[in-house]
């Protein structure tokens, strides 16, 4: 796969050894050519010094045949500019940028650019793993604000509907596994003990499933 | 009398919105995070007639006037290029209705000076 990265601080440089070292083709922008320390001795892919919003830059980096874009510098209006060019002048198929601070979030919803390591997805994780460590979210959606969790139901719970663990605008369930099958239930569905659900749950109502079903569960 | 608003801080954007005021125009000057979004919503965005964004981030400057221009519909949106080679960025894809180029200018009026650039020297003379 063929990646322009832009920007080559920790996290740019720590994602292009890694890509490089998985074997895609990997060429990163940077501004400052002293980062190319943070590469490791035998990069494969290119460094290129310079401002990655001009257009003689990208194009340099291969931005016509790039199959993805990842924006990781600390300034968010160079993310947001890099990602959008690419996304709108040279079509890249995937296009990620970093959200520096949690303040410019909705500038990159209201652009349609997606978002990663934001303050706001650690300071999640960082509660989850100190108040709730046994609900391991399996996936988040946007900036965190949405998550997927699966859990055993505890056995109190046999013979309770669905529906009784839906709560409008916190906690969905949208699959159950029973007996190794998966599939998705009726509001009406019965569960039974052992069951394994999967709940789609906004951020902040995290503590308010884990009352739900709290306890025994693995 | 028009409604301008300036986004920006001390410097060039300041003196802008002094000089504007004092030719009787109404300005709101914009400091702070101008990414986030409730600074420009404080400012009146809807009855703006322009807003000038002047910042000395190209990348800013750009993203502001985008934003602007979605969220408020302002007529027009000027937007300051600072390094020349980001020129070709500013246009309508970005929001921006007419861009101002300090540095292109002046290149322009010291060639103008020097008798190389005759459209410019009409422009200086007219000025006079």
């Amino acid at each position: 796969m063929h990646v322009v990265i832009i920007g080559c601080g920790r996290t740019g440089s720590a994602l292009a050894a890694r890509l490089d070292a998985e074997g895609d083709q990997i060429n990163i922008i940077e501004i400052d050519s002293a980062a190319k320390a943070r590469l490791p001795a035998g990069f494969g892919g290119a460094f290129l010094p310079g401002n990655a919003v001009h257009t003689h830059m990208l194009e340099a980096a291969g931005i016509l045949h790039a199959e993805a874009l990842v924006a990781l510098t600390a300034s968010d209006s160079v993310n947001i500019v890099a990602a959008r060019v690419a996304r709108h002048s040279y079509r890249v198929p995937r296009v990620l940028a970093r959200l520096h601070d949690p303040a410019h979030a909705q500038a990159y919803r209201e652009l349609g650019i997606g978002t990663v390591g934001s303050v706001q997805t650690t300071v999640n994780r960082v509660v989850q793993l100190l108040h709730h460590q046994t609900l391991e979210p399996q996936q988040s959606f946007g900036n965190g604000e949405t998550l997927l969790v699966r859990s055993r139901i505890p056995s109190y719970l046999g013979g309770r509907q669905v529906a009784e663990l839906n709560v409008p605008d916190e906690i969905g369930v949208v699959e159950l596994s029973r007996h190794g099958h998966s599939r998705i239930p009726e509001p009406t569905t019965p569960l039974e003990p052992g069951d394994v659900l999967s709940f789609v749950v906004a951020a902040g109502s995290i503590s308010r499933l884990h009352s739900f079903i709290g306890g025994e569960w693995s | 009398m028009m409604r301008v608003i300036v986004v920006g801080g001390p410097g060039l954007p300041d003196q802008v919105a002094v000089a504007l005021r004092n030719t009787g125009e109404e300005v709101t000057v914009i400091e702070g995070d101008p990414l986030a979004q409730s600074t420009l919503e404080a400012a009146g965005p809807l009855r703006a007639d322009v807003l000038a964004v002047l910042t000395q981030s190209d990348e800013t400057n750009l993203v502001v006037s985008l934003l602007a221009k979605r969220r408020f519909q302002i007529p027009r949106i000027v937007a300051r290029v600072n390094d020349p080679a980001n020129e070709a960025l500013f246009d309508w894809s970005w929001g921006v209705d007419a861009l101002v180029s300090p540095a292109t200018a002046l290149v322009s009026m010291i060639r103008a000076v020097a008798g190389r650039d005759t459209a410019a020297q009409t422009v200086l003379a007219s000025g006079d």
